[in-house]
């Protein structure tokens, strides 16, 4: 009898999942014959008009595959995903991609090099163990096989940082390069945000400072001290979770108006290294969030909120400024004001460049590339036919048509094209391309392939569809519309106003304390900062006295002996003076 | 013996008070205990981007299968399914065999080696060579990259052979030795009288090595990354939490939008996946508790 | 009805004859040594990574010998220090609490009479243990937080006037740490106990029944004896387990305020080993622990021996 009541509930079970498994599938089925054909057109027409760049290599015929592991979490695409399918068939080649879960970066690449077997490429944020495992191909000479790649990548200085000791270049970075005009309409960075019905209130004031930013919240609450709905406003709220107290943390670099060089400040006249955590900017910033804290406008919750509950707190619509990084809270947060209707009462956010002082220059915003050269693509000595390996990697960077199948998608299936020749969207093809189902059937973007930001080869679509000005506007609400309006401003970042420059060749410094580890001395400095900083700066926020909090913390960061981590970082500095 | 006695007709206060305690701790004790898995269950069921803003506790906002559907379209997760109820049925079978036998040669009161057999045991609970060491042996027994490696080491473990060990001590001694009068050898004793009588521990020990086999994904992501035909389901969903739990997270890295948070939602079809199979275990297993146990005929 | 108390040491005389009857025990014997010895001990020539710098390229053999250098930075660390006494204070309270609530749930559970409301129960008591510490930890964090429900009740019946943050606070922690584990695991740790009390003749009970003996005496007297080795044995066996007082529990409810008091071993080793690319200081802190695991079972074996009839080897 019992048998029997289970084989019904099974039973019922495989039915209902077939049920579900097989909606999913004719869905996807459906699209892609569509836009097969399509392809098809699009394809033979791109072909003739491309230039110099691999696509000699269509119709090869031989496919061959590749293994890839990266250490950060992702989602693995179906085996028979059709864009790579797409890929495989054009340029003969399909990778496969495994992701970091439950592991540390460090164990898996460790476990890796224990074992004695590499996957085909890698992109590890310990590339310094596969180097010293001689795990990984030098690349210098593949590179001189491609002398426009090359030209066109990096230039020889930005090569020149990818070299290790021994003179060869082991892995390429493949994000944060622009190519052409670059498009960049958000700013995804750190900024002092603010929700946009704050400035609407207030006529859309000019706010450069701390002190007139939080005068700003505090005029507002009591103006307004609940929503619509009875949901009470709330000023100021911090996230500190783990490795994003950044938000805490660095906003001092900034307020002096330096760049995001991560854990120190870099001072270009001198050529020496600041620490922000002693600065004076960095007391004031502490101070003026003691201040606020006691007066009952920071989220007492700051300091043991889960990052979870933190965007929860940000998608009810009720934190009016906060300070994090784009990327951290926008495409969560701004999903959910779009389902919930909150974005056409205002709770959008914009950023602010905010100083200490008024008139003073800032750089929160980055307008050149970043080049990280603390990890990137490699390949590893596993691997059977390096050639076709960074061939590939070299088409992904030189061919458009490439790059368009993977971030805009088939056109006609993911995006259409209008009259002027513009890639758009329309509401279904946005879901779609956010759905998981469909990103495993269809959607192939070999993130950590080579890739460009700014405009395409085609001299008016932007390479990344969240770069597409057209898009961009169009997906905004009313409230956030009238705001870039009433200021005048097109982009996120010209809210911010930063200073146009280029950085040095050293920036970003944290790429390099990134990597450093309790074997140096500034290594274990480093690492007993972070701990103090943890323990530390929500007490000095939290205390009833300030000078006494600030007074013990600074007892407890000395005791770490950050001059050692200074030194270090300065001994790097050193090598591009 | 006894003469039977007329059993009194109203209970003692006592008794009355203390049902009335049981009644209250057990109410308690189970909204407590219910409430997270009912909330999984409800989260499980609603929209991914709605569940972002909070607040839902035992009735979904906005209900979707969403989540369900993309658990289950997941490709190698039937793959991976058969793979687990292959291991789990194997390894449950090897690994109680093996424990017992080991379990009933300890509790043997005259082996001469009992005692060192135990202590030789005992330690292996508390040492561990680490993860490095115990890969590279797995890689020169050939394991690696086989299904082997999923019931071949851990067959026998030193937790599941005490708990049974404790239980067979606990059977009397004078059911062995009229066995062994009768010409019985150790491995009959082990099979017709010992045996029979376990089974409320070989049932919980079972139940142990299967859920543990069950969520089982660790070694298959160390052992056996590259083959996909032998993944296990828990390791293709815990491919679906890509998640909070980032220890090495950094903000360049995120910042590149290659990082996406798994929303609670998927997190929690995933958990109610992994928990349904084992709930329908369960009853299975439960005779075996419930029943009573009569060591019939001998009384000490 | 009694039960004979045995303390007094009885040894078992072993005679010549049962010897040569034990082939078929010395047989098994000698497979699951072997076997121990290939899947238990030979890993522990890793320990050699402790007395290392051990680079994975250069692997066990290559790796710079640099004797207790490790031990010395772990010793010298007065974070690692601390970081002991957490985990040995969260694993003596997580294990008085989660066994006491685990025998504690299994007597009251057995009391139950009908089995339409036993089996649920027990179905229901164990489904936490299947629940991810993710899940767990993130509905106790919104449920203690200052507006949640916890916070929500104590206002309303006035035991507080405003609401604590208790996880800014480390005097909460390890009571909040214990609690999450009794409510995860009691129904699964009740499991075992469960199926000890159904070893237990039942003639037992009616005896004790006609005696006159209430509820709360059979409990004393025939329950509880019956349960003793299996409790003993768990307890002799978790004691060992102290210092492996967890890891993720500690890190998903950690946070900067309370981080003196939330780091346990595992945690440390994180951040200060594997992170740290630094594989021998983490096969150091487990060498460590493995000492100390042993040297409280060798205590607590020797206490067992003396005062009760249970003993691991």
């Amino acid at each position: 009898m019992k048998v029997k009541k289970i084989a019904a509930l099974l039973l019922s079970c495989a039915m209902m999942t077939s049920l579900l498994a097989g909606c999913g599938n004719t869905a996807g089925g459906g699209a892609a014959d569509t836009g097969a054909a399509d392809t098809a057109a699009t394809a033979d027409t791109a072909a003739d008009t491309s230039a110099d760049t691999g696509s000699d290599d269509a119709g090869s015929g031989e496919v061959t595959n590749f293994t890839m592991f990266i250490t950060m979490p992702g989602s693995e695409i179906n085996d028979d995903n059709e864009i790579a399918q797409m890929i495989a068939d054009k340029w003969g080649v399909k990778v496969k991609e495994t992701w970091l879960t439950g592991q540390t970066a460090s164990e898996a690449t460790g476990t890796l090099i224990a074992g004695g077997e590499y996957p085909d490429f890698i992109d590890s944020d310990e590339m310094n163990l596969l180097v010293d495992a001689d795990a990984l191909v030098p690349l210098d000479d593949y590179i001189d096989q491609y002398p426009e790649f090359r030209d066109t990548w990096f230039t020889p200085e930005e090569w020149d940082k990818f070299r290790q000791p021994d003179g060869h270049i082991y892995w390429i970075n493949p994000f944060g390069n622009t190519m052409g005009e670059t498009k960049q309409t958000t700013h995804n960075d750190e900024a002092f945000w603010i929700q946009v019905r704050v400035l609407e209130w207030a006529n859309y004031p000019k706010i450069e400072t701390m002190d007139q930013y939080f005068q700003l919240l505090e005029d507002y609450i009591a103006a307004n001290p609940t929503m619509d709905d009875g949901t009470e406003n709330m000023a100021y709220t911090i996230l500190c979770e783990d490795w994003r107290y950044f938000c805490l943390e660095n906003a001092g670099q900034f307020l002096a108006g330096y760049p995001n060089d991560g854990s120190v400040i870099v001072n270009k006249e001198t050529m020496t290294i600041e620490d922000y955590n002693t600065s004076e900017d960095t007391k004031l910033y502490l101070k003026k969030l003691n201040e606020e804290y006691q007066k009952g406008f920071v989220d007492p919750e700051s300091f043991t909120q889960t990052y979870d509950e933190y965007i929860a707190k940000l998608s009810t619509g009720r934190v009016l400024g906060m300070v994090d990084q784009w990327w951290d809270f926008a495409y969560t947060v701004n999903d959910s004001f779009k389902q919930s209707g909150l974005d056409l009462k205002g709770c959008n956010y914009v950023p602010l460049g905010l100083t200490t002082k008024p008139g003073m220059e800032n750089r929160w915003h980055t307008y050149d590339d970043t080049v990280n050269q603390a990890s990137g693509i490699a390949i590893t000595t596993d691997c059977a036919d390096p050639d076709k390996a960074f061939k590939f990697l070299v088409d992904c960077a030189m061919d458009q048509e490439l790059h368009d199948l993977r971030f805009w998608g088939v056109q006609g299936v993911d995006y259409d094209v209008d009259a002027d020749g513009l890639f758009y969207r329309t509401d279904e093809q946005r879901q779609n391309w956010a759905d998981t189902s469909y990103q495993a059937a269809h959607r192939c973007q070999y993130t950590y392939f080579p890739q460009w930001h700014g405009t395409s080869r085609d001299g008016k679509n932007a390479n990344k569809p969240e770069e597409q000005p057209s898009e961009f506007m169009n997906d905004m609400a009313e409230p956030l519309k009238n705001c870039f309006n009433a200021y005048g401003y097109t982009t996120y970042p010209q809210f911010i106003g930063s200073v146009v420059e280029t950085n040095g060749p050293w920036f970003p410094m944290y790429s390099y304390s990134n990597n450093f580890t309790t074997e140096t001395p500034g290594g274990v400095a480093w690492a007993k900062m972070g701990e103090v900083k943890h323990e530390w700066l929500p007490k000095v926020v939290m205390a009833k006295d300030f000078d006494k909090g600030y007074a013990e913390y600074m007892d407890a960061y000395n005791a770490c002996k950050p001059e050692d981590f200074i030194a270090e970082m300065q001994a790097i500095l050193d090598t591009f003076k | 013996m006894d003469q039977k006695k007329e059993y009194r007709v109203s209970r003692p206060i006592s008794d009355t008070i203390f049902e009335i305690f049981v009644v209250v701790f057990l109410v308690l004790f189970v909204i407590i205990t219910l409430y997270p898995v009912v909330n999984t269950v409800v989260l499980s069921f609603n929209d991914g981007i709605d569940a972002v803003r909070g607040g839902i506790y035992l009735w979904p906002r906005k209900f979707s299968m969403k989540n369900y559907k993309t658990v289950l379209a997941m490709q190698n997760i039937w793959t991976g399914a058969k793979v687990t109820v292959a291991r789990t049925v194997i390894a449950t079978l090897t690994s109680l065999f093996a424990n017992a036998l080991l379990a009933f040669v300890v509790s043997r009161k005259k082996f001469l080696f009992k005692s060192q057999l135990s202590l030789f045991w005992v330690i292996t609970m508390y040492v561990n060579g680490g993860l490095i060491p115990v890969f590279l042996l797995y890689k020169n027994l050939g394991l690696t990259g086989t299904f082997h490696v999923y019931w071949i080491p851990g067959m026998i473990s030193a937790f599941n052979m005490l708990v049974m060990r404790t239980y067979m001590e606990g059977i009397p001694e004078s059911l062995e030795e009229s066995a062994q009068l009768d010409g019985a050898g150790y491995f009959r004793v082990f099979k017709d009288i010992i045996s029979p009588l376990c089974k409320p521990v070989y049932a919980t020990i079972a139940l142990f090595i299967a859920v543990w086999q069950w969520n089982s994904w660790f070694d298959a992501m160390i052992y056996n990354r590259m083959k996909t035909e032998y993944t296990t389901l828990q390791y293709e969903l815990m491919k679906l939490l890509s998640s909070v739990m980032q220890q090495s997270g950094s903000a360049e890295n995120a910042k590149n939008g290659a990082n996406t948070i798994t929303p609670i939602t998927i997190r929690s079809a995933v958990t109610v996946v992994t928990m349904l199979p084992i709930v329908c275990l369960y009853p299975f297993l439960q005779r075996y508790f419930v029943t009573g146990l009569t060591i019939g005929g001998v009384k000490e | 009805m009694a039960r004979k108390k045995t303390n007094e040491k009885v040894r078992t005389k072993i005679t010549f004859k049962d010897i040569k009857k034990q082939g078929f025990l010395m047989v098994v014997s000698f497979f699951v040594v072997v076997y121990g010895i290939i899947f238990y001990y030979w890993p522990l020539t890793g320990w050699i990574m402790a007395f290392q710098n051990y680079k994975p390229k250069k692997g066990l053999l290559g790796s710079k010998f640099v004797g207790l250098d490790k031990f010395k930075f772990l010793f010298e660390d007065e974070v690692f220090i601390k970081v002991i006494r957490n985990t040995f204070a969260m694993g003596v309270i997580n294990l008085v609490t989660t066994t006491i609530m685990a025998v504690l749930f299994a007597i009251i559970l057995n009391e139950v009479r009908r089995a339409w409301i036993k089996k649920p129960i027990q179905t229901i008591s164990y489904l936490p243990h299947f629940l991810s510490w993710i899940v767990v930890t993130s509905i106790i964090h919104v449920s203690l937080s200052p507006t949640g429900i916890v916070n929500d009740l104590l206002l309303r019946f006035g035991v507080i006037k405003q609401a604590i943050n208790f996880f800014a606070f480390p005097k909460y922690f390890w009571p909040i740490v214990a609690f999450a584990n009794c409510w995860k695991e009691t129904g699964w740790n009740a499991i075992i106990y469960l199926a000890a009390i159904t070893a237990i003749d039942p003639a037992l009970y009616e005896a004790a029944s006609i005696d006159g003996a209430d509820r709360l005496q059979k409990i004393r007297y025939i329950t509880f004896p019956g349960i003793k080795p299996t409790f003993l044995i768990l307890l002799l066996m978790n004691v060992g387990n102290v210092l492996n007082a967890g890891f993720e529990v500690q890190y998903l409810l950690g946070n900067g305020l309370v981080q003196s008091v939330s780091q346990t071993i595992d945690i440390y080793v994180l951040k200060w080993g594997i992170s740290q690319n630094d594989y021998s200081l983490g096969t150091a802190a487990g060498l460590f622990k493995s000492a100390v695991s042993i040297a409280i079972i060798v205590i607590a074996n020797k206490l067992a021996k003396k005062y009760s009839d249970q003993r691991l080897f």
